[in-house]
């Protein structure tokens, strides 16, 4: 549809549109919280406005974690996370691209490594933490970023390979015919035939790196924003677990917008955009029904709870 | 002017009982302005033809050997389904073939597009236009090179009727202006006797069977009698060589 004919359609009113259910949600999920708090009636369990001030306090220096040496404050504990974060997912994106463009050139390359990228996808999240701090021990940035690595990898192999197999066969044939310079077919064909996968390979290694980084500064760090929700689990404090959590759901939420979708939508304004939904990129993927990235979707859920 | 030979060229895919000749032994010689149709049915061999002539494909055996004014020139193709490049503009995919991206050729490229009537839709994505108009955008593709050889697989099969009819004049004002050599695979006998001087007939296992030559004047109307005539004498050719019936 074109813009011209999208604008000609008659305004809905803004209670019905999907961006009031969008501000909605948030304020539905403290309503319930409320309710939850009320009805429990728990010293352990606390009401919304106690997190909220817990983490303006943190956010505003009022509290520090520990004295002495070391990361203390809530601004140290994130720069350090998100350095492991962004180290974790070079490596795993740069890797993965290659074993997954081999795999997906060559069967020979795929047969070697297909049943160990299902093995590492199998292993949950926690295993990996546990054993990497065994290895490596509780201080450093290792264990987090093999981690990181570990979790995201496979995804990223998956994601590229798939990527290669779906090439456009009929658009190397016209760009043979047409005596087209393999450079330019490259550039013009190859990599932007590659870019949905390689979108869907980004946001999955990010999510889901990012899920094992954290376990493993959970388990196995003395820094980081795992290490910071495991402090204050410990010291019995609710606030300050949901409130590291919130920390993280928010880097999370910017990074997607700030970051991602304006990403998604200058590489693929070419594609019509399917109603409200922005990540047309995997609109992509279901349209080429790649059963990989669905058996990843499965795997993802079962992760999390690892 | 253009020329095309064809001497003994065989095609197979597959090895042993798996073999299925695509091609055998075809002789062509085509030279200079006129339009030759393939006509035959499924799995003759047509778009197989087309494909080694353009280099998509190899032949098992045989030569081709295709002579074109200026030594640098690439023929066009134009395919059954557009095969635009989905991501890049109207204006980019005819660029995409182009060997130099200068002022001349985009100017070329306007041209071409001015000609399919898609003059204003040069910054369009193909997503944005109608099956007709993106085949149209790959009429122009073809054209846009300038070549003095032109291969048509089955351009209109895939358009509803009357988007068709309005393309095929299209077409042979084209070429009747460009003065291209155009090998045109179709199966639709009636096409081919409206745009054609030469009809050669394929039957199934890859073999040339006929040489029709349909000396009418154009622009012809397939309701015109001559054109009837002419269209049910390529029928019986197909009866005749049992051709229907596969």
């Amino acid at each position: 549809m074109t813009a011209a004919a999208m604008d000609s359609r008659p305004r809905v009113p803004f209670y019905r549109r999907p961006v009031a259910a969008r501000i909605l949600m948030p304020i539905a999920v403290i309503v319930v919280w409320y309710l939850v708090y009320w009805t429990l009636g728990s010293r352990i369990f606390e009401p919304p406005h106690r997190v909220f001030e817990f983490m303006w306090n943190e956010l505003t220096l009022e509290t520090r974690l520990r004295n002495g040496k070391g990361p203390s404050n809530l601004y140290q504990m994130f720069g350090l996370t998100v350095v492991r974060l962004f180290a974790g997912f070079a490596i795993a994106m740069v890797v993965g691209t290659v074993i997954g463009l081999a795999m997906g050139l060559s069967k020979s390359v795929n047969a070697f490594f297909h049943d160990w990228v299902m093995a590492v996808l199998a292993m949950p999240a926690l295993v990996w933490a546990l054993f990497l701090g065994l290895v490596f021990g509780p201080q450093g940035n290792q264990a987090p970023i093999y981690a990181c690595i570990l979790a995201g990898i496979p995804f990223v192999i998956i994601n590229v390979r798939e990527g290669v197999r779906n090439t456009p066969k009929e658009l190397f044939d016209m760009a043979r015919a047409f005596g087209v310079p393999q450079n330019k077919i490259t550039r013009n064909v190859l990599l932007p035939s590659l870019m949905p996968f390689l979108f869907a390979a980004v946001r999955y290694a990010f999510s889901v790196g990012w899920k094992g980084l954290v376990i493993a500064e959970v388990f196995a760090s003395d820094s980081g924003m795992g290490w910071a929700i495991k402090f204050w689990y410990d010291a019995h404090q609710t606030r300050g677990v949901i409130g590291y959590a919130l920390f993280f759901v928010a880097f999370a939420l910017a990074l997607e917008k700030l970051l991602f979708e304006p990403l998604a939508e200058k590489a693929f304004k070419w594609r019509p955009r399917v109603g409200d939904v922005g990540v047309v990129e995997e609109q992509f993927l279901l349209d080429q029904t790649v059963e990989g990235a669905l058996e990843v979707e499965q795997f993802t859920g079962g992760e999390s709870d690892g | 002017m253009a020329e095309i030979k064809v001497k003994n060229l065989h095609k197979e895919f597959g090895v042993g009982d798996d073999r299925v000749v695509a091609l055998e032994n075809v002789n062509l010689d085509i030279e200079g302005h006129v339009f030759v149709s393939i006509v035959g049915p499924s799995g003759c061999g047509k778009s197989t033809l087309l494909n080694i002539l353009s280099g998509i494909e190899t032949a098992s055996s045989g030569t081709v050997d295709i002579t074109q004014d200026s030594h640098d020139a690439n023929p066009g193709y134009v395919f059954q389904a557009a095969r635009l490049l989905p991501w890049r503009s109207v204006m980019e995919n005819l660029m995409f073939v182009q060997k130099e991206r200068d002022d001349e050729a985009r100017a070329r490229c306007q041209r071409y597009l001015d000609m399919v009537q898609l003059g204003d839709k040069g910054d369009k994505f193909p997503g944005e236009l109608s099956g007709g108009m993106q085949q149209r955008v790959g009429i122009a593709r073809a054209f846009s090179i300038e070549p003095d050889v032109l291969f048509m697989d089955e351009p209109f099969s895939h358009l509803d009727a009357i988007t068709a009819r309005s393309l095929r004049r299209e077409l042979h004002e084209m070429w009747k202006q460009t003065k291209k050599t155009v090998l045109f695979v179709t199966h639709d006998v009636g096409e081919a006797v409206e745009l054609s001087n030469r009809i050669l007939v394929f039957a199934k296992g890859g073999k040339l069977e006929d040489d029709i030559t349909v000396d009418l004047p154009f622009p012809r109307d397939p309701s015109d009698d001559a054109v009837a005539v002419a269209k049910a004498q390529v029928l019986r050719k197909f009866e005749e060589l049992d051709l229907l019936a596969t």
